[in-house]
């Protein structure tokens, strides 16, 4: 039986729709179709307000938007200055703690990578990282 | 008798394998033979190629469906599509990859494999040089883990030495498909 050059390409198209099919229903509670970060490492404002002493505040947008304005008691943390950063963050932070991450809006990338560095770079490896629904943007919404 | 013997007639002058063999001679019946160990000797490197191709594809395809959450975010990275999409493709794309190597082995499906894989060959080269072109700080994730510390160039030149290869066999089944065609070509 002869297929044409379209046909094939169809066929090995809709054939490897199935298996992608099964890994997405696999894998849905590990990856969120709405948003880049998983939906257990994310926490809205009001709830990380109610964490109040027992949650440390990251600041991981850059340098001048940090001096401009920030959450009060944020410590800034980002990719740019990580290594000089670091242990002024390791310093305030006590074993235990819960971290909120957060930076300019919803669309922003840089508090979910801030996040994800110190769940894998830190020794022992962070847990309770969170970060922040909205950013910056749905902090000031609520607060001013 | 009559009908047998013209049926050995037709035999001999419609091969399309040896269209002068009614009048071989010793040298023409060498020269045929060279002719074939030549066209056999070329048949199986393009069958190397075929499969070091297939074997690229599916190592990748393999990588990538290990961890398609990393993926997603590496499709990300290229800020061209919306995050949904990223994660569709990133649940589709290896698996596509594993199929068309497979094809490419097995010459099942083999020019709808080609085609797929020179189209998403070129498509991920546009989408590395925009990439690059805005200033992305880009982790192609081609192949896992392993491919996160290679250079823009080393992608490049790995993303063109795969593209030539495809258009070679594409070239190759084209022609082949054509010789199948006209019989004359075939010897």
């Amino acid at each position: 039986m002869k297929f044409s050059l379209a046909s094939q390409a169809l066929i090995l198209a809709a054939l490897s729709l199935l298996p992608g099919i099964g890994q997405a229903i696999y894998f849905r509670d590990k990856i969120s179709w709405q948003s880049s970060i998983p939906p257990s490492e994310m926490v809205s404002v009001d709830r990380a307000r109610e964490w109040g002493d027992n949650a440390i505040w990251i600041d991981a947008r850059p340098d001048d938007d940090f001096a401009r304005d920030h959450v009060p008691g944020a410590i800034s943390l980002n990719e740019d200055r990580w290594n000089e950063l670091l242990p002024q963050f390791l310093a305030a932070w006590s074993p235990g703690e819960k971290v909120v991450v957060y930076c300019s809006a919803q669309s922003c990338d840089l508090a979910r990578e801030v996040a994800e560095r110190l769940r894998k770079t830190t020794q022992p490896p962070m847990e309770n990282v969170f970060v922040l629904e909205g950013g910056w943007e749905a902090w000031v919404k609520k607060n001013r | 008798m009559g009908s047998l013997g013209e049926e050995e007639q037709m035999r001999e002058t419609s091969n399309v394998e040896r269209p002068t063999s009614n009048i071989e001679s010793p040298d023409n019946a060498s020269a045929t033979e060279v002719g074939r160990w030549a066209f056999d000797v070329r048949r199986f490197l393009w069958r190397i190629v075929d499969f070091i191709l297939a074997g690229v594809f599916i190592y990748a395809g393999v990588l990538k469906a290990l961890d398609p959450v990393q993926l997603a975010h590496d499709i990300d990275h290229y800020k061209i599509l919306p995050w949904t999409m990223g994660v569709g493709l990133a649940f589709y794309l290896p698996w596509l990859e594993i199929f068309c190597g497979l094809a490419l082995v097995l010459r099942l499906f083999y020019r709808g494999a080609l085609s797929i894989l020179t189209a998403l060959v070129v498509i991920f080269l546009v989408a590395t040089i925009a990439a690059k072109i805005r200033g992305l700080d880009i982790t192609c994730g081609c192949f896992g883990h392993a491919s996160q510390n290679w250079s823009f160039p080393t992608h490049l030149a790995l993303d063109l030495a795969i593209l030539v290869a495809l258009a070679a066999l594409c070239y190759c089944s084209v022609a082949r498909a054509r010789a199948n065609a006209s019989p004359t070509l075939t010897s």
